[in-house]
């Protein structure tokens, strides 16, 4: 360690590794709330790191890289176990350490009385600390250490009640679907590595700087940087694991797959901005793949009748947001709605955690309603959570997302590939937000209760120690949209601040007027959809989709537009095919087939009997005469030579 | 001496334990034995190589060199014999003794095929250490052991064959000073195209048998499944799958000409076997076969990293190789206290056991989520490299290897669902000290090598540039230069 505090931030993940290696091997044997409290003192502790290291980077032009140990010096490859703290990577590690601190704490409560509460905590901790060194890592090598680690970490959190058969079966599903991205990440690397000879991120990205605008290898490296991004991101084609991943406990589902891990894709394109930057091929690949699965996720939001499903593929919309942002060239704006998505998804998260642990697990929101007479505090935040991913305006969501949209409006990387239509998907996928988060809210907290006789008994507000998470992220929902004001009037600290660790790219900015009309438009969808949901759910009492609701439209859409009845036919199917019918092959053409012809032909089969009898006693006569044979041969020749 | 010292070691305990009459004197002496042996491999790469005359007739030395690649194999594969020693003399109960003279017999054999710098040396150790895993299979198997071994006899009778030959003709072929290395390496650069490939072919057959590759592989499977229920055995045929390292020290150095010849073969072999283990693992539902068939994928990614002929893939190839001893052995390990637990090796009648024993969860999850290639555990570092360098010589075999990859998250994760969550039919006891003692060493190598894998790196590729350096001499440009300039802008 040097004098240098920021080089102080490395080891923010070695402290989570501590607690998770202590609340793995000794937390059994501590009791409640000290693995919690260990767990949560870490991350608290990392995040103050962070804080320190982001307090003092100043006006650096390049980050600072602290390398801890060599891992793999071969072949021209000198990488190590280095971090590379720089902008980005500074306020990804605010984001993980900040909204993972909040969640350790709310866990303390909702986990209470669990049996795998240090089993919890450990698995949490192990998760920071992988997600950490994915967002540190100066090698792509060592990004994906912390990729898979997540990945593992995402496995052990969604089975984390193993009992039922429901919770291993979703976190195996999300395991498969991520090593299917993963083999994307792998092959981009070995695709790197042929191009420019290394896989240290910096130096690939100046490799890709001075490479000609366009080529066909970045296109190729940047389609499969996509392929893994769509993986951890749960992007089309390869977002049906993220639904089913609610299966895990709700404060995991907020911090692992809404505020944290799930937008490792996007940070993976940030990161590789410069690459990026010099291919507009491989960025509209980005674009579209996120415009179309913003648009699609928000449609089948729209049906969805539990109250985290929603959640989930408003995640799988929110993210296809980002990717568009990044896709478009616009990084700072992708990293920037990663950070006000993690505040109020985060949120939105916690409140149905609240909600949950409140009606004594009921997650049906057609058997919820009028929630905020018992849930004050709880209906209250996840008004502020539901507006601000609306788009209402002075919240956090309305800037990043306007921000969103001005620059696809704007592009000039993709003008050739349809921005002007993305703009358009994205206009009706914000509408269509408002809509499902308005209805979202309508159904659980206002009209009359739905509740079973059962749950009208328990319902409580949440303690304390759940509800003040919920009020930090509340008001980090309002406020960290002022990060990133629109730059055209106002003061924007995040797009300087960003664009020297990822890349400038040009956009045609329209005039003046039209930047406010644009804002207007936003504006307008937003209300139009918040409206649509108010008329709809609260003043007809869900009257005119009632028919709807039944229909069959509505059944596609609730089972997620059909994937993965189609990924069953099409993908599981013929890849269970396969597996039997190579160990059929395998047992019954190769194995018996190749012995049967063995041992009926004549010589062959003596040769067998007479190995049967006495089968290492012939075996190790047949050596010696082997070896006697060698020296035969070794001597005749040396003689003659 | 010490690199002979090693050698002779475990074969002097081996034929102690044969006169060693009473189970409980046969462990103290096995215990010690093996301890020592341990910490005669530990203290063993500061030592210096060993060069004696054997049989100046033939020009066989007895040659032992530790600072090689071997010499990190050989300290691996006595990491994994210390803990799998100490499970067999307290699991194993006929004949107790026997079996650890074989264990030992096994190690000492080990120890000298990796350290040997003679190839008559090598080829003796070869033969000599199928003759304890022959013994290991016939004495202390299963039902079905004849037909096993009969199998397992066969396949390995062809492959000596085929070395016997080579090793016999190589030197009066090459006109070598002597079998040692270094002489045989600075002639057979002279031998032509034609003569390199047959005599490669004849190194390619014996290696390709023992690594082993599709087709030749059935032998591995029914090797495992009709082995003794305490895996240790399964531990002793995992560390003798040394194909591999035979390609790698002898065949691809000795004769670049026809390992370029063979190799997209071979490669595309090599990467077939390795998704065609890992596909059929998935639908296992014996632990065993499963162990095998996941053994078999290893394989071939060993495999695609040696015939890739790249540098990367080459030291890739070798630390996988000595990578999947530690967790491929672990998990036969594992697949013991398993069976001890509930008597059966079908994964349907486990279940939910996370609950009743929670730190052999977690152990098992460690060591076969390293086995299927996580990083920051011990395969990652020699899967990547491997798969890597197959990907520079060629993009669709690094394709069809890297499905592997998603096949052995399948199985992994499987396996460990099966094992350990769901409802739980009857709890089982969780680890006991002994358990404890035996898995320690494993754990503590699964993630030694998955953090820190650049000593062992640097050693392994050291030897594997003196393949490329053969290679590049012995004509045309190797598989792919890595960087490409050909669209740098001006």
């Amino acid at each position: 360690m040097t004098g240098d505090p920021v080089s102080w931030a490395a080891l923010a993940p070695l402290l989570a590794l501590f607690g998770a290696l202590v609340n793995g091997m000794f937390g059994r044997r501590l009791r409640e709330p000290w693995p919690g409290y260990l767990a949560s003192g870490v991350v608290v502790l990392g995040f103050v790191l962070s804080l320190l290291a982001f307090a003092t980077f100043g006006q650096r032009e390049v980050g600072v890289s602290v390398r801890l140990w060599e891992f793999l010096p071969v072949a021209g490859l000198d990488l190590a176990v280095g971090f590379h703290l720089d902008q980005l990577s500074l306020l990804m590690m605010l984001i993980v350490t900040g909204v993972g601190a909040l969640i350790h704490v709310y866990s303390l409560g909702y986990m209470h009385g669990d049996g795998g509460y240090a089993r919890y905590f450990a698995a949490l901790n192990l998760f920071i600390a992988a997600m950490l060194v994915l967002v540190m890592a100066d090698s792509y090598l060592l990004m994906f250490v912390g990729w898979e680690g997540v990945g593992v970490c995402s496995f052990l959190l969604i089975g984390f009640w193993y009992r039922q058969q429901r919770n291993p079966d979703a976190a195996r599903k999300a395991f498969i679907v991520n090593r299917i991205g993963d083999t994307g990440f792998l092959l981009a690397m070995f695709l790197m590595y042929r191009t420019f000879g290394t896989l240290t991120i910096a130096d690939v990205n100046a490799a890709a700087t001075a490479f000609a605008f366009g080529a066909g290898a970045l296109t190729s490296i940047g389609v499969l940087l996509m392929l893994a991004a769509a993986g951890k991101s749960a992007q089309l084609p390869l977002h049906v694991w993220l639904p089913d991943a609610m299966a895990g406990p709700t404060p995991v589902s907020a911090l692992i797959h809404a505020a944290t891990m799930v937008t490792a894709g996007v940070y993976l394109i940030a990161r590789s901005a410069p690459l990026f930057a010099q291919s507009p091929d491989a960025s509209a690949v980005v674009a579209w793949v996120g415009g179309l699965t913003a648009l699609l996720a928000a449609l089948v939001a729209l049906a969805q009748t539990d109250i985290k499903r929603i959640l989930a593929y408003s995640t799988i919309s929110q993210l296809g947001f980002m990717f568009v942002a990044v896709g478009v060239g616009a990084y700072w704006v992708g990293i920037f709605h990663v950070l006000t998505h993690a505040c109020f998804k985060g949120l939105l998260f916690l409140t149905s955690g609240s909600v949950i642990h409140g009606l004594g697990g009921e997650q049906d929101v057609r058997r919820m309603g009028g929630l905020r007479r018992f849930m004050p505090l709880t209906a209250l935040t996840a008004l502020v959570g539901t507006l601000a991913i609306a788009g209402v305006p002075l919240l956090a969501g309305f800037f990043s997302k306007d921000a969103i949209l001005l620059h696809t409006f704007a592009s000039t990387l993709l003008a050739d590939h349809g921005a002007g239509v993305l703009y358009g998907v994205l206009l009706l996928s914000a509408t269509l937000t408002a809509a499902y988060m308005g209805r979202w809210y309508l159904l659980v907290f206002e009209g009359e209760p739905r509740l079973s006789v059962e749950a009208r008994g328990k319902v409580h507000e949440s303690p304390r120690v759940m509800t003040v998470p919920l009020l930090v992220l509340a008001a980090a929902s309002v406020l960290t949209g002022y990060l990133g004001l629109p730059a055209f009037a106002f003061p924007n600290w995040i797009a300087p601040w960003l664009e020297p660790a990822t890349a400038t790219v040009g956009f045609a900015y329209p005039p003046l007027w039209a930047e406010w009309l644009l804002i207007g438009a936003a504006v307008l969808a937003t209300v139009i959809g918040l409206a649509l949901a108010w008329w709809v759910y609260l003043v007809q009492r869900g009257v005119p989709v009632a028919r709807l609701a039944s229909g069959r439209l509505a059944t596609f859409a609730r089972s997620g537009a059909g994937f993965d009845a189609l990924y069953q036919q099409a993908v599981v199917g013929p890849a269970e095919g396969t597996s039997v019918a190579l160990a059929v092959l395998d047992r019954d053409v190769l194995d018996r087939g190749l012995a049967a012809s063995v041992t009926t032909t004549g010589v062959l089969a003596r040769g067998v009997m007479l190995l049967q009898t006495g089968l290492v006693r012939n075996y190790a006569l047949a050596m010696l005469v082997g070896a006697v044979v060698l020296l035969f041969v070794v001597v005749l020749a040396g003689v003659r030579a | 001496m010490m690199s002979v010292l090693l050698v002779l070691l475990p074969l002097v305990v081996a034929s102690v334990l044969l006169f060693t009459r009473t189970v409980r004197s046969a462990r103290v002496i096995a215990w010690i034995g093996a301890l020592a042996a341990f910490v005669t491999a530990s203290l063993l790469s500061g030592s210096a190589s060993v060069q004696i005359p054997w049989i100046p007739g033939v020009g066989a030395y007895i040659a032992f060199d530790p600072g090689q690649a071997g010499g990190v194999l050989a300290l691996i594969a006595s990491l994994v014999m210390l803990p799998t020693v100490l499970w067999a003399s307290l699991r194993v109960e006929t004949d107790t003794g026997r079996f650890l003279a074989a264990l030992f017999a096994m190690w000492g054999g080990l120890m000298g095929l990796f350290l040997a710098r003679d190839l008559v040396l090598f080829y003796v150790f070869w033969e000599f250490t199928l003759l304890p895993s022959l013994v290991l299979l016939g004495g202390w198997g299963l039902a079905q052991r004849r037909q096993a071994l009969l199998k397992y006899l066969l396949y390995a009778i062809a492959g000596s064959f085929a070395m016997l030959l080579t090793v016999a003709a190589i030197r009066p072929l090459a006109g070598a000073e002597s079998y040692l290395f270094d002489d045989l390496l600075a002639a057979t650069a002279n031998l032509d195209g034609l003569t390199q490939t047959w005599l490669f072919a004849g190194f390619a057959l014996a290696f390709a048998v023992k690594l082993p590759l599709f087709p030749l592989h059935h032998w591995l499977i029914d090797f495992h499944e009709q082995n003794h229920p305490s895996g240790a055995a399964d531990v002793a045929g995992t560390l003798y799958k040394v194909g591999g390292f035979g390609l790698f020290a002898w065949a691809l150095p000795l004769l670049p000409e026809g390992a370029r010849q063979a190799a997209p073969l071979l490669l595309a072999l090599g990467a077939f076997t390795a998704t065609y283990g890992a596909v059929i693992a998935a639908r296992q539902h014996h632990l065993k076969r499963l162990l095998a068939y996941a053994s078999l994928s290893h394989m071939g990614l060993v495999a695609v990293g040696l015939f890739g002929l790249h540098l990367a893939g080459l030291s890739g190839a070798m630390y996988l190789l000595g990578a999947q001893m530690v967790t491929t052995g672990g998990m036969f390990l594992l697949s013991g206290m398993l069976h001890a637990r509930r008597g059966s090796f079908d994964t349907g009648s486990y279940g939910g056991m996370a609950a009743s024993a929670p730190a052999l969860a977690a152990v098992t999850l460690l060591v076969l989520f390293a086995s299927i290639g996580v990083p920051g555990l011990a395969n990652f570092p020699g899967e990547f490299l491997a798969l890597l360098g197959a990907f520079q010589a060629s993009s669709a075999a690094g394709v069809l290897a890297v499905i592997a990859v998603i096949a052995a998250g399948v199985y992994g994760v499987n396996l460990y669902q099966r094992l350990y969550q769901g409802p739980e039919p009857t709890p089982v006891a969780d680890l006991r000290p002994l358990e404890v003692v035996v898995l320690a060493p494993i754990v503590a190598a699964t993630l030694w090598l998955g953090l820190a894998p650049a000593p062992q790196l640097r050693t392994f590729e050291a030897d594997a540039t003196v393949t490329i350096t053969q290679l590049q001499q012995a004509g045309a440009p190797p598989a792919a230069p890595p960087v490409a300039l050909g669209e740098v802008r001006r």
